[in-house]
């Protein structure tokens, strides 16, 4: 049976020393900046060309509702204005959260030459 | 992919819950046998669950066709936790998108999982398989993995709703017309899918191979872990 290896150490324990701009702090910033830099200039340029950037699903869902005669589609709860971001905001949030957590127990370290491996 | 309420007839929604049921049942019991056998699963699949989550719910615009759509996650979910898994977790999340987002519908989380969880998350991973077989790198493989996994989620979404509407019309013209809604905007984010779902995968086996003897081809598996310990 696998064993689950300990985490990056704690605060103030042997070995840690903790800074702002460590190794994994500057890809995971690194790999923001450029997805919300490629997002902003997609938009930009969408926004420059009158695009209206309408989800594909929304597009589709709208053409096959054309195809019924009574047909309405809807989602099963509709989030007006703001609602959505707070919605995503506060899902995203802690599904990073999460996945930040399993992912420390996870991979956090690299196995110890001496741990236990599968029985 | 994410077909709302009242798109679909009752019998294409009950249609498509049959068929996801097919694969969702042995799916719950592929996770309870390898909860017992291997303690780091049950985390594992908790954050596999919640990256197809974030994942599926990221819509990125895509600036050439003027819309925005989002990338799967299922074909790394299926190479990492198992296809049956992931269809498992990707009624979850859609579940769960479809309650909290107004993404999808309740009728059609049969349909939209059986495109996205088992179409999408299956095709991903019997092209990692085959081509692992035959030795492919694992980013190449993986690479492929996303991107057809990507791609045939939208395949089969554009079938659910030609199947149901086409009416007089060829069932293929018609599944042509709704996979042309999809696919311009879609084939630039499987690319990105490709990318991604190579990433984390290598960054994943680069940190914690013991964690993944499934992945890699059992007879690397001993090499990789010798050559890290070494």
């Amino acid at each position: 049976m696998n064993t689950i290896s300990t985490p990056v150490p704690p605060l103030g324990s042997e070995g840690s020393n903790p800074r702002f701009f460590d190794g994994f702090t500057k890809v995971m910033l690194t790999i923001m900046i450029v997805m919300e830099l490629a997002i902003f200039a997609s938009a930009s340029y969408m926004s420059h060309h009158k695009l209206t950037g309408t989800g594909t699903d929304d597009i589709v869902n709208n053409l096959a509702t054309a195809k019924k005669v009574n047909g309405e589609h809807h989602p099963f709860v509709e989030l007006p204005g703001d609602s959505e971001l707070s919605a995503f905001s506060v899902a995203n949030f802690f599904a990073g959260v999460i996945v930040g957590y399993n992912w420390l127990r996870l991979f956090g370290s690299k196995p110890q030459p001496g741990a236990k491996k599968d029985a | 992919m994410h077909i709302e309420d009242g798109i679909l007839s009752a019998q294409a929604c009950a249609g498509w819950y049959a068929a996801t049921a097919a694969f969702v049942v042995p799916g719950i019991y592929e996770i309870k046998r390898r909860i017992h056998e291997n303690l780091s699963y049950k985390p594992f699949l908790a954050m596999v669950g919640v990256a197809v989550f974030v994942i599926s719910a990221m819509h990125l615009p895509v600036p050439v066709t003027g819309s925005c759509s989002h990338p799967c996650g299922t074909a790394l979910a299926a190479i990492l936790i198992g296809p049956f898994a992931t269809a498992v977790i990707s009624t979850i999340v859609l579940f769960f998108q479809a309650v909290f987002f107004g993404h999808g519908g309740i009728t059609t989380i049969g349909a939209n999982t059986f495109s996205m969880g088992i179409c999408g998350g299956l095709s991903g991973w019997v092209f990692w398989k085959a081509l692992r077989g035959v030795n492919c790198p694992v980013w190449l493989a993986a690479g492929v993995a996303g991107f057809v996994g990507d791609l045939m989620t939208y395949l089969v979404a554009a079938f659910e709703l030609a199947w149901s509407l086409h009416g007089q019309v060829p069932l293929v013209k018609q599944w042509m017309i709704f996979f042309m809604g999809y696919g311009p905007t879609q084939l630039p984010l499987a690319v990105g899918e490709a990318l991604f779902t190579s990433a984390v995968l290598l960054a994943m086996l680069n940190r914690r191979p013991d964690l993944l003897p499934q992945v890699l081809v059992r007879k690397h598996a001993p090499q990789v872990l010798l050559k890290k310990e070494a």
